[in-house]
């Protein structure tokens, strides 16, 4: 079935791909291709400036394979039905390097071949005393950092070559935590699956739950109340305050910038208390639901409003200090640096691909819930380094201050009062996004008869990894803390 | 540079909680651990509100609660609000009565402990709170309790996550080469119990699977004062259960 097109966007995607276009709802465009086209369809769409989001298996309509791309704002999926003998398709990673670790997950995880795929090793249960090494030799030796890390953070592995001080070679292995948890999500009603999304990346529970209400509300056709979706930007924007306040910890951490630490540490602990306080949760958890929000506020806006007024003076002082103090600046200044082509090239998302000047979010290019009401800027930097990813930060934090605040001007002016709408248990598949701490989040839901079936989650942590891995370029061993931090990404987040 | 960072860390006076010597201020509303409210005659079905099963109706039909499972996810307090709350207690750890603390084996270790932190397979928000055991706040140091880097330095191994397939040999690893005595603290419900994950079958279940557990901190996450709480409870410096 051919639907008419509106816009733009749509009257490209129509043109090219005549014919083949079976449904446009909101700013998802799906379009049915047979198997041997799927690969040179996602190439002309990223000829064209798409990017890429994910390739995985989904079961509704039918056992199809699904590229996702971003392009001109919408959510292009790109599906070919699998008939029972299809076990193969040419690799969207020869032309969209990606694509590459979607690719892997894929292979490990349903057994079809992407062919002519570079390294198809596996993926999701690596063994820490196992792994290859591409330049060891009589000059070089291999440090396996991880998965028990130096340090309070997630497991995962780095493997690194090096002649002594340089970064001579770098493989970096998630999926060390691999839960399984989309598989957890089959069989149970819609509003228990917001617990599972919660408890996917903790550090960014709002953002899935979200991302996977979102979904759920597009399938079901209803659409969240707007106290409910001004509420959901709060939290959500709380928990971006956060996850780059602890950047900034780690960071200052690692420059052995004690008091600068523990100032930032004060900060984030306020964060983390003033959300306790919102919703009784330090993670925001148990708010976002299909359908609205799941608690009622326990704080008074004007008490908000208070606490962030008082929040962003100390920030400001503390960010100004440590703008000034050198013996911190001088380590983040050209360390890990990525530049914009290599950022396009992976597909890179958040504040990483924003550091390079890139201006990719999903809040903007395909704004949800309350963030089409609300204006505010897109942070971008262009020095790429690990000082221009943290500036992003504290531009992001400003941004999502101001966010809140418009957001609790709106509540006061609404006179809807509904928190949340009922989501009828219908049988359809839909995807949803939100803009994690960590960048673009996307979740694809398939619901029969009010039952979650096959979920997919495609997460910035693991969409971010190689960009991490391409950032050293002369950097030393002792930079490595630095750049890893300053990409903030989540290993629960990627593992899944 | 540094004078200033001083200057500013001064002004901002003593934030430091007093705990354990005093009690912290429970606050209104938090989420600290599911309590039943009523447990008698209880029918059989609310077994079915949770999805770790950490409800369990006994054959005199009353509720009993396994903590060790329960994600404080309220899908029983919005089920069943007579017979489930959300109670704002913090110290939530265990320990199981034939699991003497550290102090019993060395008294001295009741003022240094120091700690090694594994994650086995968590969602990371435990590494947060534990984390923030250090920051000024909960400032963790002023107890005797200082995380080091390797495990033969480490009196206790605080383990977050229901254990992975991938994790299971680097944690065993980790925990042989510690020194005696030593202690182990599952941080978390997925580290008490494997959580969510575990009816999948990735996660076969908590940390106990793999290694012999001296204190169970259930919670998800549990707040940094149940993490303080669990940790002194390993040392022998505060006894008992909870409140």
């Amino acid at each position: 079935m051919s639907v008419e097109l509106p816009d733009h966007t749509h009257r490209f995607l129509e043109g090219r791909f005549r014919g083949s276009v079976e449904e446009a709802t909101g700013a998802t465009v799906r379009i049915r291709l047979p198997l041997s086209a799927i690969d040179r369809a996602a190439a002309v769409l990223a000829g064209e400036g798409a990017r890429f989001v994910s390739v995985f298996v989904a079961d509704a309509p039918e056992r199809s394979l699904v590229a996702a791309l971003a392009f001109r704002g919408r959510m292009v999926a790109l599906r070919s039905p699998l008939g029972d003998a299809a076990n193969a398709y040419a690799a969207l990673s020869l032309r969209l390097p990606a694509a590459r670790l979607a690719e892997r997950e894929l292979h490990d995880r349903e057994g079809i071949t992407p062919l002519g795929h570079p390294d198809l090793q596996p993926l999701l249960r690596p063994d820490a005393d196992r792994f290859e090494t591409r330049v060891a030799g009589d000059e070089s030796f291999v440090i396996p950092y991880g998965p028990i890390r130096s340090g309070i953070f997630e497991a995962i592995q780095h493997v690194v070559e090096t002649g002594g001080e340089d970064v001579l070679a770098l493989e970096t292995r998630p999926f060390f935590k691999h839960r399984g948890l989309e598989a957890r999500f089959r069989g149970l009603d819609a509003a228990a699956g917001a617990i599972v999304a919660e408890r996917i990346a903790g550090i960014a529970a709002v953002a899935h739950a979200s991302a996977f209400s979102q979904a759920v509300e597009t399938a079901a056709g209803v659409q969240a109340p707007e106290p409910a979706g001004l509420w959901r930007a709060i939290h959500a924007e709380l928990e971006r305050v956060a996850n780059h306040l602890d950047v900034a910890i780690r960071l200052a951490e690692d420059a052995a910038l004690a008091v600068g630490a523990a100032r930032f540490g004060i900060l984030k602990e306020r964060v983390m208390r003033a959300r306790a306080r919102l919703c009784g949760s330090r993670f925001g958890r148990g708010v976002v639901v299909p359908g609205g929000i799941a608690f009622t506020p326990l704080l008074a806006p004007n008490d908000l409003r208070e606490w962030l007024a008082q929040f962003e003076r100390e920030l400001a002082g503390d960010r100004r200090l440590l703008g000034h103090t050198a013996s911190f600046t001088d380590r983040l200044i050209g360390s890990g640096r990525l530049d914009r082509a290599t950022v396009e090239e992976l597909g890179g998302v958040g504040p990483v691909a924003r550091a390079t000047g890139v201006s990719t979010d999903a809040r903007f290019e395909r704004p949800y819930g309350a963030y089409d009401r609300i204006g505010f800027e897109v942070v971008t930097e262009d020095g790429g380094d690990a000082m221009a990813r943290l500036d992003v930060r504290f531009g992001e934090i400003r941004e999502s201050l101001h966010i809140i605040r418009h957001a609790l001007d709106r509540l006061g002016r609404t006179t809807e009062r509904d928190l949340r709408v009922p989501v009828a248990p219908g049988t359809a598949a839909a995807f949803g996004w939100s803009e994690a701490p960590q960048g673009e989040l996307v979740y694809w839901v398939e619901l029969a008869a009010g039952r979650i079936g096959h979920v997919h989650v495609s997460s910035p942590s693991l969409h971010n990894w190689p960009l991490f891995v391409s950032s050293f370029r002369g950097d030393v061993l002792t930079d490595f803390s630095f750049i890893e931090h300053s990409f903030g990404l989540t290993p629960a987040g990627a593992d899944r | 540079m540094a004078l200033a960072w001083i200057a500013r860390g001064l002004r901002r006076g003593v934030v430091t909680t007093r705990y354990p010597r005093r009690r912290e201020p429970q606050l209104d509303g938090f989420r600290g651990r599911v309590e039943v409210v009523d447990a008698e005659r209880a029918p059989a079905d609310l077994a079915a509100l949770c999805p770790t099963g950490a409800i369990h109706v006994d054959a005199g039909d009353r509720i009993v609660l396994d903590r060790k499972r329960c994600i404080s996810c309220g899908a029983c307090v919005d089920a069943a609000p007579e017979r489930f709350a959300f109670s704002s207690a913090y110290e939530t750890a265990m320990r199981p009565a034939d699991r003497p603390p550290l102090s019993v084996h060395a008294r001295s270790l009741r003022r240094s402990i120091h700690i090694r932190h594994v994650d086995a397979g968590s969602d990371g928000s435990e590494e947060w709170e534990i984390s923030a055991l250090t920051n000024p706040y909960y400032d963790m140091q002023r107890l005797g309790l200082y995380f080091t880097l390797s495990p033969r330095h480490a009196d206790v191994l605080l383990v977050t996550g229901g254990v992975t397939p991938s994790m299971e040999e680097p944690l065993r690893r980790a925990y042989e080469v510690m020194p005696e005595p030593k202690a182990v603290v599952a941080a978390g419900t997925d580290a008490c119990s494997g959580g969510l994950a575990v009816q999948i079958g990735e996660v076969a279940g908590g940390v106990d699977r793999v290694l012999p557990v001296d204190v169970y901190v259930p919670g998800a996450p549990p707040s940094p004062i149940a993490l303080l709480h669990g940790l002194l409870l390993a040392a022998g410096v505060v006894t008992g259960e909870s409140t």
